[in-house]
């Protein structure tokens, strides 16, 4: 029995955007009403994800305002913030309240913009993105979100013998899926070589090894399992897990495994009944490359210490045993913070309806969407179906 | 009960040339930043112990796009394995690899005064 059904998916084109928070978040969720066929005087409750704004764009209090410019103020509206994870969490927690019956129709999502369009310029969003890092115990070393995953990777590689080509292979195949998506922050294909030849931002990480600063903004129209079938094409929330871990990164007792991830996954793949064997294919957090190939071994689609031949082998395109990131990914799709859990689902709805165009993993029944935040001490993971 | 390692008091170890860190009396767990509680157990009884001022080096990387405030390029940061704990960092002088042996060698403070130690290659 599901838990949930999305019954509506919105998302605007992920990229540079010059329109307030907002008109951007409006955007989204217009689409994904107009795709369930209601208004906002059907939507009960708003679970709203932003992450940043306050430091970004001195804008806080955005529940009211951006519900007040939809024709949804007077409904009660909760934001959330766990860095990256941001609206995977406002996901969990609006399937959490139409499963509880404390709503019957919600409308979750997440809005962002981290590009020098909100005047701040890449040291200065670099500053604000690391205050995900702890402020006490990393900051101060001069610590960055590339940094970060750039530990973690290193370790990896120390560990398994993963290589920076392996990680160029997660780049090019990533690249080579956002140019199929209309949507992607990038458009263009790239190749090894080209990756390999980058400027280091953190080593083992190169340019291309990263996820851009994005502006963008998604909504899902969330509705309990007994309304599932008053909607054209619901798709069925068959698990989220949750998950956090310790922070620092130098507490934690195996940075690289992502202990979260693997918790998160654990109790998605058991709500749903099912496993990593099942999944038709995932869209992972690869804010990094290196964040590609730990999160392919934490959610068990490959064995520990694959993920990076795994990608090399091909086996995670489109066309291999463990398609990942078939809608580009955070590398190419982009990543505008609190916007990118709920666009995964967008994705991951997409394509169990059969409707992601060239993208489209064939007869993809049964999915997984692994978002994270921070230095990954905060993971969410969501698994869903085809309506039956 | 935890005698209660504090930032403040964690911040002067550092730029006294020592490293504290918390030792859960329930478990094994020994944390090196911190903690009103065992981040594993939940035991409030970490004790406040000496870390070694030498290491390993768990893992690093160096770092060419840095945060607003930072004007150098191409400083390094790890994580060290002090043993029963580990602490990241700022690496001075030769660029370190995992499994390198480092010593602490002082410290780094930012424009709030929230220090990092440093370590060095030995």
């Amino acid at each position: 029995m599901a838990r949930a059904a999305v019954v509506g998916a919105g998302m605007t084109k992920f990229g540079v955007h010059d329109t307030p928070l907002q008109e951007l978040f409006g955007e989204a969720a217009f689409d994904a009403l107009d795709d369930a066929g209601i208004g906002p005087s059907d939507v009960e409750a708003l679970y709203f994800g932003n992450a940043m704004s306050g430091q970004a764009e001195n804008e806080t209090h955005l529940g009211p305002k951006v519900a007040s410019y939809v024709g949804m103020a007077g409904i009660p509206v909760q934001r959330f913030e766990d860095a990256c994870a941001t609206s995977a969490n406002a996901f969990k927690n609006a399937v959490a309240a139409v499963e509880a019956g404390v709503h019957d129709v919600v409308v979750v999502g997440g809005v962002e913009r981290c590009t020098p369009e909100t005047g701040k310029d890449t040291d200065e969003m670099t500053r604000i993105f690391a205050s995900a890092s702890h402020r006490q115990y990393e900051q101060p070393a001069g610590l960055t979100f590339p940094g970060v995953f750039a530990l973690l990777t290193k370790r990896h590689m120390h560990e398994y013998g993963t290589t920076e080509e392996q990680l160029a292979h997660v780049a090019v195949k990533n690249h080579g899926n956002g140019a199929l998506n209309p949507r992607a922050h990038f458009g263009k294909e790239t190749t090894v070589e080209e990756a390999l030849d980058g400027p280091v931002v953190a080593d083992p990480f190169r340019l291309m090894d990263c996820c851009p600063f994005s502006d963008g903004a998604s909504a899902l129209v969330v509705t309990s399992e007994a309304y599932a079938d008053s909607y054209d094409a619901p798709v069925d929330v068959a698990g989220v897990g949750h998950a956090t871990d310790v922070v620092p990164i130098a507490d934690k007792t195996t940075p690289h495994v992502t202990q979260a991830a693997r918790d998160a996954a654990g109790e998605a793949y058991e709500q749903a009944g099912t496993g990593a064997d099942e999944m038709d294919f995932a869209e992972v957090h690869d804010c990094f490359t290196g964040a590609e190939i730990l999160a392919s071994e934490a959610l068990g689609l490959v064995a520990d210490g694959e993920g990076g031949p795994a990608a090399e082998e091909g086996r995670t395109a489109r066309d291999g045993d463990v398609p990942i990131n078939p809608s580009g990914g955070l590398k190419a799709k982009g990543h505008p913070i609190g916007a990118t859990g709920a666009a995964q689902i967008v994705e991951l709805v997409e394509h169990l309806r059969g409707e992601a165009g060239e993208r489209q993993i064939p007869d993809a029944e049964r999915a997984v969407a692994h978002n994270l935040g921070g230095d990954a001490a905060t993971t969410v993971v969501s698994v869903m179906e085809a309506h039956r | 009960m935890s005698d209660g390692l504090t930032h403040a008091a964690w911040t002067d170890a550092v730029r006294d040339g020592r490293l504290l860190g918390g030792s859960c009396g329930q478990c094994d767990t020994t944390v090196g930043t911190p903690k009103a509680a065992c981040p594993h157990c939940g035991a409030r009884d970490l004790e406040t112990v000496d870390l070694p001022t030498e290491g390993v080096v768990y893992t690093e990387t160096t770092i060419n796009v840095p945060p607003e405030g930072i004007e150098e390029r191409g400083y390094q940061v790890a994580i060290v394995d002090l043993g029963d704990a580990r602490l990241l960092g700022r690496v001075d002088g030769e660029t370190v690899g995992v499994g390198d042996d480092v010593a602490l060698s002082g410290y780094t403070e930012d424009e709030q005064g929230y220090t990092a130690p440093r370590f060095e290659a030995v």
